[in-house]
């Protein structure tokens, strides 16, 4: 037996099965005894999110002086002359006639100077050109337009859902186009961009109050989510309603006026129960807005008569929230604007939850770029739950098989047990380094344990019957020199194995990184850990008779 | 039978025929696939796009069939307890409004929407993937067996295993998705495991050609074996467990992988011991002829 327990390979092996059982041990939690093995969506429940953000990036060439002169002519429906002074960013724009004194202002140009010159006007537009084309481009697209350095060259990063062509359709009225080359126009958008998304969406889960929120970003331009517990209509719900904030005011029957955008919102609190037991979203105005705010009310008659008149609030046209002025604060607006208000939601049962939702569309207006659902996805959790007892039913069954078939092959328990107890020792290892390190365990792992309990065994068979030879071990040398032949051929086939297996890394957005992680663990564990040890121990006890 | 008879019993040559036509067969399968789909095997809804929904049977299948009628329903089945709807591409406003149609009528809806730009990118993917797979395991049997006519030869065998797997996958109706994708990338990582044992036994042991092939054929079908009776209850537990339970369903992420797994295995056998060793005994018989005279 010393000859057994000095040797290294069986202490690392029994060292590390120690190390697995401590890792796997339940230890006790708020909610009772917690194994600290992760399980994925589809064991756990809950459902997933594919985003792709929708932008691009590109290298533009186009003619500030064209930009303007178009836009200018467009707005006025005559022809302009634009000169650029060279000494500055400064352009003029000279027309026949008066102009109207809002035009620059809706132009996009807010600073631009009107000065009347005898029958004509001269507009001076104080701007770089790259802010013309910026502002063109957000104009054409309706979509925010930022500047961008990429290796040198400044480019535009336009997040709207463009290509090439449509850029270069945009572009082509003012003799404008992309930079011909192939990285003249680049999907997607910047890391920053990408990173501010994340963080707004992150922000926006976590006060949800949602558990174990998973966000991930994958090559700059896809975000995907995981909700544990959560149904995946709520989920898109949440994420898929980006959108411009609007509150709107009744006027007559169905008909409702713009009153104030999402941007004069300055500030909203967590949502609060109410006395009575309402739940409520308080939020404040800018100063502007509760001016704007005052007038309308005052305007459409929501003061006097507040049930004719509700106040709502859109998202992308799409009505959030709607009730009538609370009584004290119509008789309040009659007299002075009111900076601070709150959205009542009621007190229904769902209140709670309603009221969070508006809070985050109240405060997250939108997300700095527009994304598209590619893909999503929901187990609910009893179905998980369902789906693992019959996992873990398969890979019980399965080392049972195992231990069936080599029964019959070699008729022996002496081989037969610590076979089979090889086999479970591995998956015993495995599931620990999963545990230790976090990895979830979803249905694909878990096939793959199973797999590797199959290919596992395999191992243990060519160990066997490479050292044994009809029916008997040999010893010393010739015995040593069949071991290592036998693990030529096992290192060899692991080696196969991991390789083939590495391009899972990239595929479906890691769908399958679990899968093969866990095969790749489970076949250096078997080859460094677990065979190493069998070979020793079951030339051991075949000896001993 | 002895496998020793078994092994000695044929000629060679004539035993390596049989695999090698059931791979041409099997590439033919595949062509027939390729020539009226474009793809050598059936893409599934995550190569496409589309949307796979699974509820639990609680009506008969006109009835849930009307009920999605405004969805464009591909496919309805029957999986054990549950149906398995398959819907073509849709735009994310019907796919929110299908979640929401399937969330309020069923319990325990499984639901996943696969948009076009997902199932792009991953056939992309697997188009580059599953070669490259296939590549670094060439180059490792290089790298190890450095012999040319051995190497390929258990290069081909793998590559039978994948081809074979596949043709089968056509004949069931087996899809390829992410899992069967893993499976059959698994299978390249396998498939040379009984042959790397062949190999090795023939070349590296002292004996006579046949008496090795027999004993290492004893080994492999041992091996192959354990392996096939863990992934056959992987198998019988994803597909048919609701018999036992009703309230058990089908994983259809684990019967792909398993289904692909059995039909490579099976293929293996096949291509290890009829063709692989038969191969090796005929170009080891060969060359021990040239070198040295008989005894």
């Amino acid at each position: 037996m010393s000859e057994l327990t000095k040797d290294p390979r069986i202490l690392i092996y029994f060292v590390a099965i120690a190390a697995a059982l401590v890792i796997l041990a339940p230890l006790p939690s708020d909610d009772g005894l917690q194994s600290r093995l992760k399980y994925g969506l589809d064991l756990e429940g809950g459902s997933w999110l594919q985003l792709k953000l929708l932008g691009a990036i590109a290298e533009i060439e186009a003619d500030p002086v064209q930009i303007i002169e178009k836009q200018f002519e467009d707005a006025l429906g005559g022809s302009v002359d634009v000169e650029r002074r060279q000494d500055a960013d400064r352009f003029w724009v000279t027309v026949d006639g008066r102009v109207p004194k809002d035009l620059t202002e809706d132009l996009g140009y807010p600073q631009a100077k009107i000065t009347p010159r005898g029958n004509v006007t001269r507009i001076t537009i104080t701007d770089i050109p790259i802010a013309v084309i910026v502002n063109y481009l957000q104009s054409s697209l309706d979509a925010d337009v930022k500047t961008v350095r990429v290796e040198e060259r400044l480019m535009y990063e336009i997040r709207a859902d463009v290509t090439r062509e449509s850029l270069n359709e945009i572009l082509a009225p003012v003799g404008g186009r992309v930079a011909p080359a192939k990285e003249g126009f680049i999907e997607g958008v910047t890391e920053e961009t990408v990173d501010e998304t994340k963080e707004v969406l992150d922000r926006k889960l976590n006060r949800l109050g949602l558990k174990d929120i998973k966000v991930r970003v994958v090559d700059n331009s896809f975000i995907l989510i995981d909700l544990a517990g959560v149904d995946v209509a709520t989920a898109q719900e949440i994420v898929g309603k980006p959108g411009v904030f609007e509150i709107r005011i009744q006027t007559t029957g169905n008909e409702t006026v713009h009153v104030l955008y999402g941007s004069e919102i300055v500030n909203v609190e967590l949502p609060s129960g109410q006395q009575g037991g309402g739940w409520g979203v308080p939020f404040s105005l800018s100063e502007e807005g509760a001016l704007i705010f005052q007038e309308a009310a005052m305007e459409t008659g929501a003061t006097r008569n507040r049930e004719a008149h509700y106040i709502s609030m859109h998202l992308d046209e799409e009505e959030i929230f709607s009730a009538p002025l609370a009584q004290d604060l119509a008789a309040s607006l009659e007299v002075a604007p009111l900076r601070n208000m709150v959205a009542q939601v009621g007190g229904e049962e769902a209140a709670s939850r309603k009221a969070h939702e508006l809070y985050i569309h109240l405060r997250e207006g939108a997300l700095p770029v527009n994304v598209e659902i590619i893909g999503s996805g929901q187990v609910t959790a009893s179905l998980g739950e369902q789906f693992k007892k019959q996992v873990f039913a398969a890979g019980f069954l399965a080392i049972l098989a195992v231990g069936f078939v080599i029964f019959f092959r070699y008729r022996e328990p002496k081989i037969v047990l610590p076979m089979v107890g090889t086999s479970f020792s591995e998956v015993l290892m495995m599931l620990g380094v999963a545990a230790l390190l976090g990895w979830q365990l979803n249905l694909a792992s878990i096939a793959g344990i199973i797999a590797v309990i199959g290919t596992g065994v395999d191992h243990l068979v060519i160990i066997t019957d490479e050292v044994l030879y009809e029916g008997r071990v040999p010893s010393g040398k010739v015995y040593l020199a069949r071991l290592s032949s036998a693990f030529g051929i096992i290192m060899a086939a692991a080696l196969t194995t991991i390789v083939a297996m590495l391009p899972l890394f990239g595929m479906g957005f890691g769908t399958f990184k679990s899968f093969a992680l866990i095969t790749i663990t489970g076949v250096l564990i078997g080859v460094f850990i677990a065979r190493p040890a069998y070979g020793r121990i079951i030339g051991y006890i075949m000896r001993s008779e | 039978m002895d496998p020793e008879l078994l092994i000695s019993k044929y000629e060679p040559k004539k035993m390596v025929a049989i695999p090698l036509v059931v791979l041409a067969l099997a590439l033919i399968i595949l062509g027939i696939t390729y020539q009226s789909t474009g793809s050598p095997i059936d893409l599934g809804v995550e190569f496409t796009g589309g949307t796979i929904v699974t509820v639990p049977i609680i009506e008969t299948e006109d009835q849930i069939a009307a009920k999605l009628a405004d969805y464009p329903v591909m496919q309805i089945r029957d999986v054990g307890n549950r149906y398995m709807v398959q819907m073509d591409v849709m735009d994310s406003d019907d796919a929110r409004s299908l979640t929401s149609l399937i969330e309020s009528q069923y319990k325990d809806a499984e639901v996943r929407y696969l948009g076009p730009v997902y199932s792009k990118r991953l056939q992309e993917q697997a188009r580059t993937y599953i070669p490259m797979s296939f590549l670094f395991m060439a180059i490792v049997v290089f790298g190890l067996f450095r012999k040319p006519i051995v190497s390929l030869l258990i290069i081909l065998s793998a590559f039978s295993d994948i081809v074979i797997a596949a043709a089968c996958m056509n004949l069931t109706g087996v899809q390829l998705s992410l899992g069967t994708v893993a499976a059959l990338l698994m299978l390249i990582g396998y498939s040379v495991d009984s042959n790397i044992l062949l190999n090795n036994r023939v070349l590296k042991r002292k004996g006579k050609v046949d008496e090795k092939v027999a004993g290492a054929l004893r080994t492999g079908i041992a091996m192959t074996s354990t392996t096939l009776s863990a992934i056959l209850v992987l198998f019988i537990v994803a597909t048919f467990s609701y018999l036992v339970s009703d309230t058990f369903s089908r994983i259809n992420i684990l019967f792909d992988i398993s289904i692909v797994l059995i039909f490579g295995l099976v293929a293996d056998v096949m291509n290890t011991w009829v063709m692989n060793a038969n191969a090796l005994r005929w170009y080891l018989g060969r060359s021990n002829k040239s070198r040295r005279p008989r005894r």
